[in-house]
This record gives structure tokens, sequence and C-alpha cells, in this order.
């Protein structure tokens, strides 16, 4: 009864009440079984044998899948492999301060070469004398206003 | 005295011992019964024994079998009735 092609269903464990091969027999106790359920050792305690056989040849997945698609009318659904993604890990203090300090330091060096050089030309075109003027003006100005207001708001009041 | 809900068997009574070497009673509300199986009144292992407020924040992994009928029937009962189905096919 017990032979590789040999349609069962599993009995026990989360698997339980799905069709499944035998694929290969281990030993007295153990045999390797595939189809709906993980293709995995299993005791034949736990297998409901059926009168149905598969003709298989290899025993491999594949194999098993195209014979359960054309034989029993079962499609089995392939598990997505998993897409490996890195685990986001956490960093000391010091070692990011060091990355950063890199960084900048790499970055430094380009912006100065581009920056630089255009904004040189555009100050030495326009005169600083202008810019120094106006920041004094405003700072004669605001102060004076100030000075002004609470006087004239004391006189009022008087 | 205790006040006079506490006299009644409805709370359970939960012996604590305080700091200053005293036991004292605590009463709280019973837990629900035990899960039993739908096919052999066996009491069901693997589900937890909680009021519903407690149930809600335990993952659903946790609170049953991870296997067809799980919860619902025990392991012998569920292989019966799959070996039942199994075979009427």
């Amino acid at each position: 009864m017990i032979e590789a092609g040999r349609v069962c269903v599993k009995t026990a464990g989360r698997d339980a009440g799905l069709m499944c091969v035998i694929v290969e027999n281990i030993d007295d106790v153990y045999v390797k079984i595939d189809g709906q359920t993980r293709r995995r050792k299993c005791n034949v305690a736990h297998l409901e044998v059926t009168d149905k056989m598969l003709s298989l040849k290899k025993g491999s997945h594949d194999e098993v899948k195209s014979l359960f698609e054309s034989e029993l009318n079962i499609e089995l659904k392939d598990k997505k492999p998993k897409e490996q993604k890195e685990r986001p890990r956490k960093q000391r203090k010091s070692v990011m301060k060091k990355i950063e300090a890199e960084e900048t330091k790499k970055k430094s060096p380009k912006e100065k070469a581009k920056v630089k050089p255009k904004e040189k030309i555009e100050i030495k075109a326009e005169p600083k004398v202008k810019q120094k003027v106006k920041v004094e003006s405003k700072v004669e100005e605001e102060p004076k206003a100030e000075s002004k207001s609470p006087e004239a708001e004391e006189k009022k009041s008087l | 005295m205790v006040r006079g809900m506490f006299k009644s068997r409805t709370f359970r009574r939960v012996f604590v011992k305080t700091p200053g070497a005293e036991t004292k009673i605590h009463y709280r509300k019973r837990k629900p019964s035990k899960a039993k199986c739908g096919g052999c009144g066996v009491e069901l292992k693997g589900v937890p024994r909680e009021r519903p407020y407690k149930m809600q924040n335990i993952p659903k992994t946790a609170k049953r079998p991870e296997r067809p009928f799980g919860g619902v029937l025990c392991s012998k009962c569920m292989r019966k009735e799959i070996v039942v189905r199994s075979r009427s096919e």
C-alpha cells in the first residue's frame, strides 16, 4: 500500500485534510511526501491512504505539480520566495557622527569649487560699499524710531 | 466587614500576602468555563481560559492550535472527521 506514487490525505498537524503523494520511502515508519502539503518527512501513521496512484518518475516538485493538475485537477500554489531585505539596524551615535563627518568632507570641496567663483564675480561687479551703507543706515534709523516713540508716548500721557 | 456583594460566591477569592506579612482576601471575577471538544467533550488543550477583554489582546495563533478544527475539536476527533471525509470522496 505504502509506496512511491500513492496519493494520501494527511490527518495530523496543520496540513491535515490536504492531499499529498508519497515521493520516497525513507524507512518502515517515515516517508517523504509532497503535494498540497509542504514537501517533508512524514510518519506513516499520520497518512490516510487512498486508492489513487500517480506515475512518478523523478519525484521532483515540478513533476508532482504537473501530475496533480493533470490527474487530480488540483492546482498547487507555490509560495512566493521572499525578497531579502536588509534589516534596519541601529547604529551608535559615535559611528553616525563619523559617517556624517565623512560625508560633509566629501561634499564640502565640491561645493566650494562650484559655488564660490560665481558668487565672487557677482559681488565684485557690485561695489561692496553700498551694502555697508545700507546696513549702517538701518542701524541708525531703528534706535531713533524706538527712542522717539517712547518719549512721544510719555509726553502724550503727561 | 466586606461589602455585601462580596459575601456571595459570585466572585472568586484570591489570598494575597501583603508586605506586612498579612494574608488578605482579594475578590476577582471568575474565569469562563474551559473549552471542550465538540465531538467527545474532552477539555481542549492550547486554548487559553480568560475573560473576553483579555482574549482580545492575545494573538489569534495563541488562542487555538494551528490545524483544521483547531479550538473546536480535539486532535483525535479531528483525525476521525478527516478520515471519514477522505473515504466518502
